[in-house]
């Protein structure tokens, strides 16, 4: 879009909130809204947003986000570090590791996922990928924060049901961070809200997550998921406008809680299969409408994120390489900040461990992308063009030795052999060499985990808690 | 205009999405004093069993498919006072309730179901979400459901269709309703596990499943 167009959307997002509002079915959100100069429709529960105060509110969101890792190495603030990359979140189901069947998903994947992401390289932050069918009774959040962050020391996001889990989850990290200081000093959680539920509809309970987490100080933002064609209108512009409106409308509210509370402007939109109503984020269209989700927070001045590099693809196949790939591309040439790529497959339904390897491939050969052309004068090379001349090799200068390892970017799934060489190899496919590389990483030590101490005190405070710990791979991993 | 005609006429309005013209035709056929039940029969019903096949083969899209049940809906206004007056029944499919469990806000799914039961002709009452066990009984008592749809879409409020289940046989309410469930991470295994009557992976398969059901009663 045009800088003339991306106000276009915005004027017309302040048009829809002044005009047609939203309905806010939190109470507490309605009088919030109220008292800072909205109007509300008492019979239908509808906020009306003058546009003065939409821009006002928007002018205290802060230009950056930062996320903090267990260890400071790991933290990350974006558009300054970005792109910056990190897995899909809360999969039921999951490729089992030693069969290749699809099950449930439990807090030990969780824990072998937190202890590969920690090792990929191309991954700044771990969502915690699955949900925990082994979680006890009231430890169902607790079951998902502990492995993750006892084998990751990567930022950690996530979310959680009730305030009463948060709760926990604070406990956890304050146990981990040695003192309740320290953890606030650097929290190295994020937690994750749904308020909206397009169109223009905020929720009882999520709306009421944004208001308690924001009271509470603890990193946290909304993701908005409109459905064009469904949900939203089906031309992207008209879909960018509402979903634009939407965020407005959440982030007014956050603004109003915390003024200068920071937050990613983020989404996962999605264009229906109006064939059959099919839930297609593996679509271009996810990747074209977060391109404009890109422009729109650009224009606010604050960081982007979103869910590109999503797929309908059941198996860690050729079409999950290209959807991912190619909405992936899309939004990042856009600009957008955080792109949450990795490892789910059928529409955010399973998690696959050879795609998580892939994606962190993927995420590295983006990155390269994003630093594009490199120009300087030292980068162009003229010395070496001349001491080479017609005719010559660049493989034995010296300018291309002390370059070679750090500027192409070199793969390791991506297949570069000859064809004899591939076949008497085995003709590994790049979904069995991903495998090998998780065999490779859960067999060795994870690193990451805490101290013995640590984790004594977290097992006294949690009774009953899950073991949290990353398994080597059994012996009897089918091959694929 | 003859019987057969407006009859064509009536079915082929449905079959467009075209709202006017199937209630100007529905109009026709009371005018021209044709037999209602009839009318609803081969001439709006036929039109939704047509429009119905094409979906089926992928000839027409899911929104073509909701402008026909709409004009489907307007066509009955019209004829509605006259089977009323006249005291026929269209052939009764039956009612079914559907909604999304406690906890669950997960619409999109479920609005699909039930806009594609009403298109087969089903009477649908939709509670929408976030439904807790005792409210959807009190709705399925109102609205003297056959079958309650059960849609949820997350692990964590799975077991709000069990409890379900099973507060159904506490209140000895189990037999008098079927129940079916639904939704991204339900599985036949689970709906056996919690002995529910039946399970949808997709919308479609929905009204298949209820037909089967309704005709056991
Ligand atoms: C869009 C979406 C949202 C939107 C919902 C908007 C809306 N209007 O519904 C928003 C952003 C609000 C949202 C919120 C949340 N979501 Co959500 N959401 C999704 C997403 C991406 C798509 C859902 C969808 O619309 N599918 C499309 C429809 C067409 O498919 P369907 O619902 O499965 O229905 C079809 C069939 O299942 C069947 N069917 C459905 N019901 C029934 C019933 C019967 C009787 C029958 C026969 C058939 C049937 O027919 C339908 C049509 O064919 C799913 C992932 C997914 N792929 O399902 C996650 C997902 C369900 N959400 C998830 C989560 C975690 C959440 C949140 C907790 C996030 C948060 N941090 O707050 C909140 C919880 C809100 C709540 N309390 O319910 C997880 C669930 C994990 C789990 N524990 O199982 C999922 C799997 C995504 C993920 N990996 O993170 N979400």
């Amino acid at each position: 879009m045009t800088s003339k167009q991306v106000e276009s959307v915005h004027e017309a997002s302040l048009e829809i909130l002044e005009n047609v509002g939203v309905l806010v079915r939190n109470q507490e959100a309605r009088q919030l809204y109220v008292q800072h100069g909205c109007e509300e429709e008492i019979e239908s529960s509808v906020i009306k947003f003058p546009r003065a105060v939409v821009e006002q509110f928007r002018q205290s969101i802060p230009s950056s986000f930062t996320f903090h890792g267990r260890d400071p190495s790991f933290d990350r603030t974006i558009p300054e570090d970005g792109p910056i990359f990190c897995t899909g979140s809360s999969a039921p189901d999951i490729f089992d590791l030693e069969s290749n069947e699809v099950r449930r998903s439990r807090s030990d994947d969780i824990a072998r996922i937190a202890h590969l992401v920690n090792e990929l390289p191309g991954y700044d932050l771990f969502a915690i990928s699955v949900t925990a069918d082994d979680a006890p009774d009231g430890q169902q959040s607790l079951s998902r924060f502990y492995p993750a962050l006892k084998n990751c020391q990567k930022p950690v996001y996530g979310s959680a049901p009730s305030i009463d889990e948060v709760f926990d989850i604070l406990k956890l990290c304050f146990l981990i961070a040695g003192r309740e200081a320290a953890f606030w000093e650097r929290p190295f959680i994020c937690l994750g809200y749904c308020p909206v539920i397009s169109p223009l509809t905020m929720d009882v309970e999520s709306t009421e997550k944004l208001i308690r987490f924001t009271e509470l100080g603890v990193p946290c933002y909304g993701v908005m998921a409109p459905t064009a064609g469904l949900s939203a209108p089906l031309t992207l512009t008209g879909s960018l406008a509402l979903t634009n409106a939407e965020f407005l409308a959440q982030t007014t509210l956050e603004q109003i809680l915390k003024p200068g509370k920071p937050i990613i402007y983020e989404a996962l939109p999605t264009v229906v299969d109006v064939r059959n109503g099919a839930y297609s984020p593996g679509g271009i269209e996810t990747g074209i409408l977060l391109m404009g989700c890109a422009q729109m927070a650009d224009f606010y001045n604050i960081p982007s994120g979103g869910f590109a590099g999503l797929t309908n693809a059941k198996s860690s196949d050729v079409q999950s390489g290209f959807e991912t790939g190619m909405s992936s591309v899309a939004a990042l040439l856009a600009g957008l900040d955080l792109l949450r790529i990795g490892g789910l497959l059928d529409a955010l339904k399973i998690f696959d461990f050879s795609k998580v390897v892939i994606d962190n491939e993927i995420a590295l050969m983006l990155k390269q992308a994003a630093r594009g052309i490199q120009f300087s004068e030292d980068n162009l090379a003229l010395d070496t063009i001349a001491e080479t001349g017609p005719g010559g090799t660049f493989l034995n200068k010296s300018h291309t030795i002390e370059r070679m390892r750090t500027t192409p970017f070199l793969p390791d799934i991506a297949d570069r052999l000859s064809w004899s060489q591939w076949k008497t190899g085995g003709a590994i496919t790049p979904q069995a060499q991903a495998l090998n590389r998780v065999r490779e990483i859960l067999s060795v030590d994870n690193p990451a985990v805490f101290s013995a101490e640590v984790d004594q005190s977290i097992r006294e405070e949690f009774v009953g808690l899950v073991a949290g710990d990353s398994l080597p791979i059994a012996a009897s991993m089918k091959p694929i | 205009m003859e019987k057969e005609k407006i009859l064509e006429n009536l079915a082929f309005a449905i079959v467009e999405g075209d709202e006017d013209k199937a209630v100007e035709n529905a109009k026709a056929a009371m005018e021209a004093k044709l037999d209602p039940l009839e009318t609803v029969e081969n001439g709006l019903s036929k039109g939704m069993d047509d429009i119905g096949e094409k979906f089926g083969k992928g000839e027409v899209f899911l929104p073509e498919l909701l402008m026909a049940a709409n004009a489907f809906k307007s066509a009955m206004e019209i004829l509605k006072p006259e089977l009323e007056a006249q005291k026929m029944q269209t052939a009764q499919k039956g009612t079914i309730l559907i909604g999304t469990v406690k906890g669950d806000v997960h619409n999109i799914g479920k609005d699909i179901v039930s806009t594609v039961l009403e298109t087969k002709g089903f009477n649908v009452v939709d509670i929408g979400v976030d439904n807790d066990t005792l409210s959807i009984i009190q709705e399925a008592e109102k609205a003297q459901a056959d079958v309650i749809a059960l849609s949820c879409l997350m692990t964590t409020t799975m077991p709000a269709q069990k409890e379900f289940i099973e507060v159904l046989e506490e209140m000895n309410l189990r037999e008098k309703y079927f129940v079916i469930v639904g939704g991204g991470p339900v599985t036949q295994e689970w709906a056996d596990e919690i002995k529910a009557d039946g399970y949808g992976e997709s919308a479609v398969e929905a009204p298949v499943l209820v037909k089967e059901l309704i005709r056991k009663k």
